[in-house]
Formats: structure tokens, sequence, C-alpha cells
């Protein structure tokens, strides 16, 4: 703002010094100028005619005095009619043969002996002729005056411009700030944050921007709401002919089929819980989405979360003989017993599908310290980790596991690569950290979410 | 052996209803399906069911709807919700409007089986004095315990941790929540104490095939009783 103002007031500056300049030179070379005429005049007095001869007397001591000046080089000469030489400095400048007298006075500008001079010329009736009387000076006076009008005009003009400069900068600034407030608090919304911004906190110019914004907000909310309903709906209408798939597959499978068509089935069967576990997957990722679902923040034990699902867990774990223990303490945040629930879920399904028959899996929950706040008070972070002693995932593979379908190659099971990218969607939503380590003994895997404070 | 008993399946998915009705009449119970809330509502006022098993998502009146006319008619039938829905949510407001357990869609047809037979177990403990799992009864009023044919000796406090693990077959019960059990007023009870009557139990109890699972770090689960596992 300030740039785009300066070219101009500079330029308004540069115009009002000039404009001063020419309006006050005038009158102050007008003065000037008439000197030249008053001494002009005073040697017009000098000449004296004889008939048609003309004369001119001007003593010693009175041509010094005329001649004397502080700053400037004073020059005259008188003529006759004719043109010829009557006294004083035969070599100034003519008359501009075009330029009128004006109550018998030219004035003009010339050179003489290679210095600017300022010339008035009087034309002076003499024994019956008209003679010329021409007085020049010099133009040092006349620049000093000009300099010094130049310089006592701008030092004002400048101030001027400075407090102009000053004022706008400040009333652009002040006029600002509440744009100012507005973006900050834009930029210090998550990305799931739709909500309209309250007009009556906007100030009174922003109303209609943040009119506009808030209509932006609705319709990114409500097409987003519109996919994840879609995405809901898809998820939910699935389930019960899913349930009815299953139902039938393991009814068959009670029941005496011929070998070879047993191994169809129980790839049915297979297919049929992995696609179950995907709707499943695709409802949690609708529901963790911005405008999908509205996270709820209410005070939140991860201890009651774990403990409220371990049966869904344990029986899994007895399928595939792996010790599933658990280490609680009590881990209170506010948040999304829901979704935590769902991430929980996702964590402990993966170590137990990835940790082979004999294999630990633990599931951890209490209070501690965020790394990055190890200076401030003690264990006030609530956090959940899932352990497990199976194969682990390679270091350079746990930036991409939180990836949406992404499996470590060459990774046996039939995962959907979606588990982690929940829990990664689950942990933004309550602004917690994801961590993914080996186990002890560097062994396995170690998935961790540490919440915020508070 | 649990009773057969009469089920109530309401579910508008034919092939979902009949894959359900297949497995319990497998089971040896006595199988009605209907589709739609408001026949399930007039089926349960006209015939005395054991259990009903009932989906939320129905056509017509929901199925929170039938449970609450149920329940607003005194009748207390053991009722398992099916819901295709968010599990959280529904399982909350179905278990308010008094549903006795709660399976989201899809599920295995066991854990369904199993289900079921813990309900109808529970209510038939409910209006008896007779706790039956596998070869264990007990019994209640006369506070004495059977295993197979002979009887079990237990000592008060055995006989504590036992009653609430069997309330609770194929569920974690907390060592927290035994103590609190069995704890009399004003007494201190740690888990290594629990965790004495628990060895005491599996001693008892696991050469007949009645297992108790311990779950590191927070309690034990009384498996379900397998009858195939006992003659091995």
């Amino acid at each position: 703002m300030l740039k785009a103002l300066l070219p101009p007031v500079a330029t308004l500056l540069v115009a009002g010094a000039a404009g001063a300049y020419f309006v006050s030179l005038e009158p102050a070379s007008e003065a000037y100028d008439q000197a030249l005429v008053d001494v002009g005049i005073a040697l017009g007095e000098r000449i004296r005619s004889t008939g048609a001869a003309v004369s001119f007397d001007l003593p010693g001591a009175a041509e010094q005095v005329l001649r004397t000046d502080k700053y400037d080089s004073i020059y005259y000469s008188v003529r006759r009619a004719d043109g010829s030489a009557l006294a004083g400095d035969p070599g100034l400048p003519p008359l501009p043969a075009l330029q009128e007298p004006e109550d018998g006075v030219v004035r003009y500008d010339g050179e003489y002996l290679g210095q600017k001079i300022r010339v008035a010329a009087l034309l002076v009736p003499c024994g019956g002729g008209t003679c010329t009387v021409q007085v020049a000076e010099t133009t040092n006076k006349r620049r000093k005056l000009a300099r010094n009008i130049v310089l006592s005009s701008l030092g004002p003009e400048l101030l001027i411009t400075l407090a102009t400069l000053a004022i706008v900068w400040f009333g652009v600034k002040r006029g600002l700030a509440p744009l100012e407030d507005l973006s900050a608090e834009i930029r210090s919304r998550s990305a799931r944050d739709l909500r309209p911004i309250d007009p009556a906190h906007a100030p009174e110019e922003a109303r209609p921007l943040v009119g506009a914004l808030n209509q932006l907000f609705g319709q990114v909310a409500e097409s987003s709401g519109n996919q994840q309903r879609f995405l809901a709906n898809a998820a939910h209408q699935l389930r019960t002919p899913l349930a009815g798939l299953q139902a039938h597959t393991e009814i068959a499978l009670t029941q005496d089929v011929p070998e070879a068509h047993r191994a169809q089935l129980e790839q049915v069967h297979r297919a049929t819980i992995r696609t179950a576990r995907l709707a499943n997957q695709l409802l949690a990722l609708a529901r963790a989405e911005p405008g999908g679902y509205r996270a709820a923040t209410k005070p939140v034990n991860l201890r009651a979360v774990v403990e409220d699902a371990a049966d869904e867990w344990v029986h899994r774990a007895m399928v595939k003989e792996i010790d599933l223990g658990f280490d609680l303490a009590d881990a209170r945040l506010s948040g999304d017993a829901m979704l935590l629930r769902e991430a929980l879920a996702n964590l402990v399904h993966n170590a137990l599908e990835y940790t082979p028959q004999g294999g630990h899996v633990t599931v951890t929950t209490g209070m501690r310290n965020a790394e990055a706040f190890l200076g401030g008070p003690r264990n006030d972070c609530a956090f959940l980790e899932v352990e497990d002693d199976g194969a682990g995932i390679p270091p350079a593979e746990r930036e991409q596991v939180l990836e949406r379908f992404y499996r470590v190659p060459g990774t046996a099971g039939t995962g959907s690569g979606l588990g982690l990218s929940i829990v990664r969607e689950i942990a933004q939503v309550h602004g917690a950290t994801i961590s993914i380590h080996a186990g002890a003994h560097g062994r396995g895997c170690k998935v961790g979410l540490t919440f915020p404070h508070g | 052996m649990i009773d057969q008993v009469r089920i109530l399946i309401v579910e508008d998915d034919a092939a979902l209803a009949s894959g359900i009705a297949r497995i319990l009449e497998g089971e040896g119970h006595a199988v009605d399906v209907m589709a739609t809330g408001e026949h399930a509502v007039l089926g349960a006022k006209q015939e005395p069911f054991g259990l009903v098993i009932l989906d939320i998502g129905l056509p017509g009146i929901d199925g929170f709807e039938v449970l609450r006319r149920l329940r607003a008619s005194e009748d207390r039938v053991p009722v398992l919700v099916l819901t295709a829905r968010d599990a959280l949510d529904d399982r909350v407001h179905g278990l308010d409007l008094g549903a006795d357990d709660y399976m989201a869609k899809p599920f295995a047809m066991p854990e369904l089986a199993a289900r079921v037979r813990a309900l109808v177990r529970r209510s038939q403990a409910q209006t008896g004095p007779k706790i039956v799992h596998g070869p264990l009864i007990l019994d209640t009023l006369a506070r004495r315990a059977q295993l197979g044919a002979a009887p079990l000796d237990l000592a008060a406090r055995e006989w504590a941790v036992l009653e609430v693990l069997l309330a609770r077959v194929e569920k974690i019960v907390s060592k927290d929540a035994i103590i609190q059990a069995v704890a009399s007023w004003g007494e201190e009870l740690t888990p290594n104490a629990i965790e004495v009557y628990v060895s005491r139990l599996r001693a008892k109890l696991d050469p007949a095939g009645v297992k108790i699972r311990t779950v590191r770090g927070f309690g034990y689960m009384l498996e379900e009783y397998k009858e195939r596992k006992a003659g091995q």
C-alpha cells in the first residue's frame, strides 16, 4: 500500500516545489528588473541633445556607484539612434527584433563575456531620434534568489509530505487491523473446521468478506458432507447383505461338503470377512474426515475405552493364540470416544494380523510428558500404545504406511492398507501425534498416539 | 445344556434372516421370522418368545420403536439388537431402551450362537436358582456346587469369584471388578489375592474342561464351554 502511494506523493512534492518556485520567482525577478529599469532611466537623463547632436556624460564617481554590486557585474551601454555607441560597454547583445517595447522598455535575457545576463533596454528620445540605453547584470542574484525560494519552500513541502505518508500509513494499518485479526482466525483453524465466522466479531467493513467466506465454508462443508454421507450410507448398506453372505457361508462350512467345494467356500468366507472390514474402515474414514462427522469433544478416559472394547479383541487373539495383554492407567483427554475406539481397534487389529502365533501384543494407556514439552508440567499428556513382537515395519516404510491403501511390500495377510491411515485421520482430529517405532529389543512394532495437554 | 426356547427374528433382509434361523434351529431352538416392526410387536404380544433378535433398520417402525413398545408393555423378553449403523451410538441407544445385548453387522455365526446361548442362560438363571456351565452347576439357593456327577467343594471366596465369572461368560472381568464384587464392606483385597483364588479354581475346574483365561494386565474370562474339548 505504502509502496503504491510513494511515487504519486513524490511527484506531488516535486510539482508543488516547482509551482512554488515559479509562482514566487516572477515577482522577485520583476523587482530586480525594475531596479535595472530605474538605472536605465537615470542613465537616460544624462543624455544631452543639442540639435541633432547627442552627447552623454557620466561622472566617473557615478559610474563607479552604478557598477558596484555585491553579487553581480553591471554593464550598460548608450547608443545613438543609428546604433553607434555613445558610452558604456559596446558589446551588449542587441534588442531582440521581435519583442515589442513595453512603456518604452524591452527586457530580455542574453549572454555577455561568457556569462548569462539580464538586460533592460530603454528607448529614450534624443536629438529627433531614439537613443537606446541598455542596462545589464549577470544573474547571480537571481539564481541565489531562485535557490532560496526552492530551499525555503522545499522544507515545508517535505514535512507535509512525510506527515501525509505517516497519516496514510497509520490509517491503512488501523483500517486493515480487523482484517489481520480475521486472517489470523482463519489461519488458526484446522482444515476440518468449516464453521461459519461470527460476523459480530468482524469489523463493519469486512462483513461482506465474512459473508462471502461463510458462504464458501458452507458450500465446502456441504459438498464434503454429501460425499461423506454417501460413503457412510454405502458402507451401511453393504453391511446387511454382507451379514447374510457371511451367515450362509458359515452355515455351509458347518455342513458336510466335498473337500473341493469346502476350499472354495472358505475363499468366499475370507473374502466376505475382508469386504466387511473394508466397509467398516470406509465408514470410519468417512467419520474422521472434515464435514462427514462432527467429532464430539467430551471427557474421555482411554482406559475405559480399552476396557470396553477388549472383549472383541480377545477372541481374535485366542483364535490366533496370541497373548494379548494390557497395561492400563487412567488417560484422560477431551475427544470422541467412538473415533478413539476405532483408532484403537485398527491398531490392535493390525498388531494381531502381523504377529505370528505365540506372539505378544500389549495395549498401554496412561499419561506422560510429550517429548516436546519435557520442561513443562509432568505427565500431562494422555497416550495410548499398541506394541507387538511380530514382523514390524521397516524404518523406511514408517511414513508411507500412514497413507491410504499403502501396504508394506511383501506383506502377507489380507489388510486393505486403510487401518493406519484411519488411525492417522483420527489422530489429526484430536491433534495427537502418531509415532511408529520398533518394539522392545528391536522386534515388532510399537505404534503410539500422544494427545495434546488438556 | 440350556433349554431350547422359541426365538423371534425380526429382520427384513431375507437372506440374513434365513441364515440366522438355520443356525438357531441347528441349536435346537424353534424360530419365527418377521420382516416388519409392526408384525413383531403384534407377534410378541401373542406368543411368549424366549428371545427376540431385533434388527434396528426395519421398514416402517424401526427396531428402537419395536423395543420401546415391547418394554412399554412390560415385556421382559431378552432382546439381542442387530444393527448396520454406527456401533457406539446405536449401542447406547439400544441398551438405554432395554436391549440385553448388541451385535454390529456383519458378524460371525458362532459368535451370534454364543451370544444367544448366553442370553438364554442368563434369563433362565434369573428364573431359577441354578447356574449351569457345561458340567458345572452352581445351586445358588442351596449353595452347593457340582462338577459333572461329583460334588464340588468351593471356599466362600472361590464361590464368589466363580459366580462373578459365570455371570459374564466370554467377557473379560477386570480384577478390580472381581475385587469389588467379592470384598465385603471395608475390607482390603489385593489383586494378588484374586490371583490365588483363580488359580485354586483352575485347579478344580480345568480337568473338567471349564477354562478360566487370564487376560494379561486386565483380568479373567470364563471361556465358553466346548463339549468336544471335554472329551479330548
